[in-house]
């Protein structure tokens, strides 16, 4: 049987994506998507731009938003706070893992 | 099809009201969400819960539910005979199918709308663990992956199909990142695009590499003598064994820089391995080699805490 091969990709490719595009992914409502801009939990790359483009790195945040907002029933306020907590948590796991690896002997 | 008692998963009685089963599975939902929970057996956990409350936080869907009356959760049963036509608007073909699949295509029937015209909706994402060992991730590989997927037949009645894939993994890819194969999520009703698969990559811990950001970092084992007068010393790296220069005099957890040694990736610089000296001294000495370091205290004059004066009496 003959299988298919399929390429994987990087969620946080370098790239942009488009504001329709983080709706899809997300699974937010346009609305929510738009609050967390206003909040400053989403960033767009030119702030005067319209329609607004982010950073592809964007994507797996908005993934992370979306599955918040779903599984906790949350709303935007709520969710751009927490994404900001993520972000430091995920900032802070990445210096921890970096101490750890450069310490010898573990 | 096997049945499963959603009141049961949720911990509440089968007459409660909406209000308790939403109190239960947010409390729930606190305990096994993969983003905060640390119980070993989270994610799968919260599934059932999310799927149970899926069906029960929503009236219509609630009631579908009821209707299929009560069993032993695990044990095959068939929905009453005008269960499929009541609820689902199609013959349905429950063996193939698991009981959430039945609902969320019941939720696909209802947006058709009234008249019966559909809509076209995209299919769903799906999202699989995959462990890579360290020298998968690194170099890149294809790994086959065994999917159960719903597809829809010509009358948009779903039915669960064995899918097998093979995917081609990126070199480069870290613990915790996560990777789309474009359209190989759930089909999509009525003309709309397939959904994607999310693999969520784990990279096995490494006997010798350490993974920091782009970098890998390498414990380097150095004799006393070898960091003194300096050596060189053949080094594994992921890439293949090097020769590496230690220089005369090389101070422990000092680090030696191998550029472009680390991970590479296609949208970005390729990181460094970092080798960090270690200086390990022989357990056992003959009588010779404990001569030599004798002749050496008391030759040498050099005095590694001589700062302790200085700094403990300022």
């Amino acid at each position: 049987m003959k299988i298919e091969l399929c390429e994987a990709l990087r969620v946080d490719e370098r790239g942009e994506v488009s504001f329709a595009q983080l709706i899809e992914y997300s699974g937010l409502p346009e609305a929510d998507l738009r609050e967390l801009i206003d909040y400053g939990a989403l960033s767009p790359l030119d702030p005067k731009a319209a329609p607004p483009s982010f950073s592809a790195s964007a994507l797996g945040l908005v993934r992370v938003a979306g599955r918040l907002r779903h599984d906790f029933e949350l709303d935007a306020n709520a969710i751009s706070l927490l994404l900001c907590y993520v972000a430091r948590i995920r900032a802070l796991e990445e210096e921890v893992r970096a101490l750890r690896a450069g310490v010898a002997g573990r | 099809m096997k049945y499963k008692d959603y009141y049961a998963t949720l911990g509440v009685e089968r007459n409660a009201s909406a209000d308790e089963i939403k109190k239960a599975y947010r409390k729930l939902a606190r305990k096994y969400h993969p983003d905060v929970s640390k119980e070993p057996d989270a994610e799968e956990r919260f599934k059932e819960v999310a799927e149970a409350y899926e069906t029960l936080k929503d009236t219509e869907k609630r009631a579908a539910y009821d209707q299929l009356g009560q069993h032993t959760p695990g044990q095959e049963f068939r929905p009453p005979p005008d269960w499929g036509e009541r609820f689902a608007g199609a013959e349905t073909i429950f063996d193939d199918l698991d009981l959430s699949d039945l609902f969320a295509g019941l939720a696909g029937h209802r947006r058709g709308g009234a008249r019966g015209e559909r809509t076209p909706r995209r299919g769903r994402d799906y999202e699989a663990a995959v462990r890579l060992s360290f020298e998968q991730a690194f170099h890149g590989s294809e790994i086959e992956l065994d999917l159960s997927v719903i597809e829809y037949d010509e009358r948009g009645a779903p039915r669960r199909v064995p899918r097998r894939i093979k995917v081609r993994i990126p070199k480069g890819v870290m613990d915790g990142q996560q990777l789309r194969v474009p359209g190989k999520g759930g089909e999509g009703a009525d003309g709309a695009r397939a959904g994607d698969l999310y693999l969520d990559i784990q990279v096995e811990t490494h006997a010798l590499y350490r993974v920091a950001g782009r970098d890998i970092y390498i414990d380097l084992p150095l004799a006393p003598w070898e960091a003194v007068l300096g050596t060189t010393v053949r080094l594994p790296t992921p890439g293949g064994v090097v020769s590496l220069k230690v220089p005369a005099n090389t101070r422990a957890g000092q680090q030696l820089r191998l550029a472009g040694r680390g991970i590479a990736r296609s949208d970005a610089a390729t990181g460094d391995l970092y080798a960090i000296a270690q200086i390990v001294v022989p357990s056992v000495l003959d009588e010779k080699q404990r001569a030599l370091f004798e002749q050496l205290a008391r030759t040498s004059n050099f005095n590694p805490r001589a700062h302790f004066e200085t700094e403990a009496n300022p």
